[in-house]
């Protein structure tokens, strides 16, 4: 009886084990959010430095004690908008290719080029940026430097083609054969299977994956900042702008700021968050809503 | 016919756009070999990068040399990209080693060197010690810059070897170790790898047994599944900011390679925990229930059953994790720093080769010297992507049967 | 009693790979008529239906030797598949409408043809549809999804849906073996209705569906076909004994 009820305390035990370990994914949201947050929101609440100034000054001078990252929200939602325009599109058509049309062996190896593709860290798209768009936009650009909207476009173009080629084959392969059967059998063209039927269906899907690729664009960091130029205000007002992202914003200056200027990086962060937050809660209602159907 | 007309364009857009994603890849792939191979070398991989200056002591000995001019003159350790040879090589008799002089090339400047080129057996070179008295390891490719006091700077190398020849009784000689290579990151990268699995791995396992094996369907499984998610939609960047701010300044960790490696280890969390639940849901339920029904406890059960099957899954979960590290910059610039050092300790700074390589382009602007790490990373990357490949046929192989 | 000859196969060879699917297949089936299918799971007979209207197309690795004539011209050959799927409709096994609205369903195949003028669609969906029995049911949610009716409706929809590209020949791939009874009759119901302006060839399980419904009936087996004679002929006097340990229920 004794050796039992050892044997069932120790079963219990474990168990208590692993959901601790399970629990640890739960913990470092909740304190990733708290110290992001505390620390972000902290010049706010002290009054140390105004909420509105800081959401709507479009110049960022710790030196002279001015925080705004209107200009920044900007170029982030540019850069992300601009990406999406170029790369969803693309990457939609080569999951199209993929599944629907190349034979498997040719579908096996594309798929392999773009698995390697999301492997590249991104600060090598950073350094092809630096050594291939950036000079390739100087000489199309008005201004003297190639640093702008347009180049970190064209890098997170690239960087999201990954993320939404590999969702949006998934789903389009999820697509039931009797549609396409369905299809073929009233006479369409396989182009028309194609965006007639093939692509409504697995919407839900693909728009799954364009929400991430946005997540992707709007976080993207490394690969940014050697790109946009980083400069210390205005909006930008043509595609040649250089362009300050929130998130290359906190990259360059954290190793060396304090004080306030330290938590504006931290609520610079704090809006990021919020970004990342909205897209993670749609993908999550959009996954919930594909199950349902 | 004009569907088939417009079917075939919009069949050749698709070709365009498929056409495209390769090529941009293949682009990549080829500017970062293109311009970062001609740096790639076995001096790039095994040198430090910053150069170190040592003061060598040691006695002068007269050692004749043992092998011919022709031989000699064969050993070039210098590359033709960065140094070139302008003089010698000549043998010097009391420190039983040869002397070359060079010219070293970078983007920032220009500047002639003393390089040793040879150093017979023997020779009093071998056994230098430093002011503490450690032994140097003097080699071939190290640099000559002063001996007794006497500079070598703006000289030729006949002027050299006769102001080395003249010296006699101790020795004390300037020397510099070359740098320039990424040795350090290397290793950094390594201790990076390490530490977060040896976190991470244990915790994401456990936790996907919970959520496969235990949890009942319910709340508590749809928070820790929405926590994974969530986790796994974060920037890296907002990762760096907490890692920041929890072990760098609230468990006063200090920028330093275990603050980098538990921050990278949450980073990691969820790509365990995905991959290894992925995994052990293809474990068939008849295993399981063919386990409990021989009087195994659930806990046998899981170690003895269910976990082996599911090592193909786990060692696509290490695979992804590595790379994950590996490609990880924003958050370690912020958390274990850009010191191009080999940690000393768990709490030195130390940069992997991915921030190396960000260092390098943004601060230096050497995109070459970027690239050539880029190629060792992609190599990196490649490799792992083939065996991820492997492992997973693994785990479909097991399923089909 | 001449009636015209719709499909003729000539020596119809069918392969899976190394694995032959189909042996030898000949077979005359009359315009206007509803030829029925029937034999054990995996005798060749859905197989052989998915080869008129080329189905097989999809699937890798089918070859296919011998000659399918449909009105004299061999449909392996140098036709427009496309053409030849808009004369040769398909119902399938599962109801398969597409996750959009019911009138979208109905208008896809003619919108695939070009045809964008919205009054000859209404007209076209709505003639479909009573066609099809159906229009009665649905007549208030033309616009709601069409997953959201009953799989027998679903089914008298795919119907509706092959109708409206006015096929010379409609092939039915046991259309009723995922419905219930009461559903199944109203389909049996539809198909005889059809039949004065279509010819039908129709795979069923049941042998009474097949009694009930159609002209002429092949028996398969294997991959051949052991008999094909008029309806009440291989019910109630097969030539072949195997026809007859089938019919009685003596193996399948």
């Amino acid at each position: 009886m004794e050796a039992i009820k050892r044997k069932k305390r120790k079963e219990k035990i474990v168990e208590i084990i692993f959901l601790i370990c399970a629990s640890v994914a739960v913990l470092s949201v909740l304190a990733i959010t708290f110290f992001v947050f505390y620390n972000g929101l902290a010049p706010f609440v002290t009054n140390s430095y105004p909420l509105w100034n800081f959401l709507s000054g479009v110049e960022w001078r710790p030196d002279s004690n001015l925080y705004g990252i209107f200009y920044m929200i900007v170029g982030s939602v540019f850069a992300t908008f601009g990406a999406i325009l170029i790369g969803v599109p693309i990457a939609i058509l080569t999951a199209v290719f993929i599944s629907e049309m190349a034979s498997s062996r040719i579908g096996k190896a594309i798929r392999f080029a773009v698995e390697l593709l999301a492997g590249i860290p991104s600060v090598l798209y950073g350094i092809f940026g630096l050594g291939i768009i950036v000079p390739y936009v100087l000489k199309i650009s008005p201004f003297a430097q190639g640093e702008s909207l347009l180049a970190t476009i064209f890098v997170l173009a690239i960087m999201i083609l990954p993320t939404v080629v590999s969702i949006a084959e998934t789903s389009i392969a999820a697509v039931p054969k009797e549609y396409r059967e369905g299809s073929y059998a009233l006479g369409a063209s396989k182009v028309q299977t194609i965006f007639r039927v093939v692509l409504p269906a697995g919407r839900s899907g693909i728009m799954t994956g364009v929400i991430l690729g946005i997540g992707r664009a709007i976080g993207e960091t490394m690969a940014v900042m050697l790109v946009c130029g980083n400069p210390i205000a205005g909006i930008p007002t043509s595609i040649f702008s250089q362009i300050r992202p929130l998130t290359t914003n906190i990259a360059l200056e954290m190793g060396y700021a304090s004080g306030v200027h330290q938590q504006l990086l931290y609520s610079t962060g704090v809006i990021l968050f919020i970004f990342i937050m909205i897209i993670n809660f749609t993908v999550n209602k959009l996954v919930k809503q594909k199950v349902g159907s | 016919m004009s569907r088939k007309i417009k079917d075939n364009i919009v069949k050749s857009i698709i070709y365009l756009a498929t056409a495209i994603t390769l090529s941009v890849l293949l682009f990549i792939l080829g500017f970062i070999f293109v311009k970062g191979i001609g740096l790639v070398n076995w001096d790039f991989l095994t040198r430090d990068y910053n150069e170190k200056v040592f003061y060598a002591f040691t006695q002068s000995e007269e050692i004749p040399m043992s092998i011919d001019t022709d031989t000699l003159s064969k050993n070039t350790p210098y590359d033709d990209r960065y140094e070139t040879l302008t003089e010698g090589p000549i043998y010097i008799e009391n420190i039983g080693a040869a002397v070359s002089k060079i010219s070293y090339k970078n983007y920032t400047s220009e500047k002639e060197q003393f390089v040793i080129s040879y150093i017979e057996k023997g020779s009093p070179l071998l056994n230098a010690k430093d002011s503490t008295g450690a032994t140097i390891n003097i080699k071939t490719d190290f640099i000559l810059e002063s001996i007794n006091g006497e500079s070598f700077e703006n000289l030729t190398l006949d002027e050299v070897v006769s102001i080395i020849s003249s010296q006699s009784g101790d020795l004390k000689i300037k020397v510099v170790q070359p740098g320039g290579g990424i040795k350090s990151n290397i290793i950094t990268t390594l201790y990076m790898v390490l530490i977060s699995l040896l976190v991470a791995l244990p915790i994401g396992i456990f936790g996907a047994i919970y959520l496969t094996e235990y949890a009942k369907p319910g709340r508590i499984v749809n928070i820790i599944r929405f926590a994974a998610e969530t986790l796994a939609g974060i920037p890296s960047i907002v990762f760096g900011l907490f890692g920041m701010a929890f072990f760098v300044v609230a468990l006063n960790l200090q920028i330093s390679l275990i603050s980098g490696s538990l921050t990278v280890a949450i980073i990691l969390l969820p790509v365990i925990i995905r991959s290894t639940e992925e995994a052990l849901k293809t474990v068939p339920m008849a295993f399981r229930e063919g386990s409990l029904a021989l009087g195994a406890t659930k806990l046998q059960t899981i170690f003895k059953v269910v976990l082996p099957c599911a090592v193909p899954g786990i060692a696509t979960a290490v695979l992804l994790s590595i790379g994950r590290v590996v490609g990880e910059s924003a958050a370690l610039l912020l958390t274990a720093g850009t010191v191009s050092q080999i940690p000393g300790t768990l709490f030195s700074p130390g940069s992997t080769l991915t921030v190396q390589a960000y260092y390098i382009a943004k601060e230096e602007g050497n995109i070459e010297l970027a690239c050539a790490i880029g190629i060792v990373i992609i190599v990196i990357v490649i490799v792992l992507n083939i065996l991820s490949r492997i492992t997973s046929d693994k785990l479909d192989v097991f399923n089909k049967k | 009693m001449d009636k015209k000859i719709k499909f003729n196969t000539k020596n119809l060879d069918l392969f899976y790979g190394d694995f032959q699917a189909l042996k030898s297949i000949n077979m005359e089936i009359g315009e206007k008529e509803v030829t029925a299918f029937i034999g054990p799971s995996g005798c060749g007979k859905s197989t052989f239906l998915r080869c008129l209207n080329r189905m097989n197309d999809l699937i890798d690795g089918v070859t296919i030797k011998g000659e399918i004539l449909f009105d004299e011209k061999d449909i392996n050959g140098d036709i427009d598949v496309i053409n030849l799927r808009t004369r040769v409709g398909m119902v399938f096994q599962k109801p398969n409408p597409f996750p959009m609205s019911i009138y979208e369903n109905i208008a896809y195949g003619p919108k695939c043809q070009g045809m964008k003028d919205k009054t000859q669609l209404d007209t076209l969906v709505k003639e479909s549809l009573v066609k099809a029995a159906l229009w009665e049911e649905v007549k208030d949610r033309l616009n709601k999804s069409a997953l959201g009716l009953s799989g027998g409706q679903q089914q008298r929809l795919c119907i509706a849906r092959t109708i409206a590209m006015n096929p010379e020949v409609i092939l039915m791939d046991e259309p009723t073996s995922a419905l219930d009874p009461i559903a199944t009759a109203k389909i049996e119901d539809l198909m005889s209705s059809l039949k004065k302006d279509f010819t039908i060839i129709i795979v069923t399980h049941s042998m009474q569906q097949a009694g009930r419904i159609s002209d002429k009936t092949a028996f398969f087996l294997m991959g051949e076909v052991i008999e094909f004679n008029e309806t009440p002929i291989i019910f109630t006097n097969p030539n072949d004994k195997r026809t007859e340990d089938y019919i009685t229920g003596r193996f399948g």
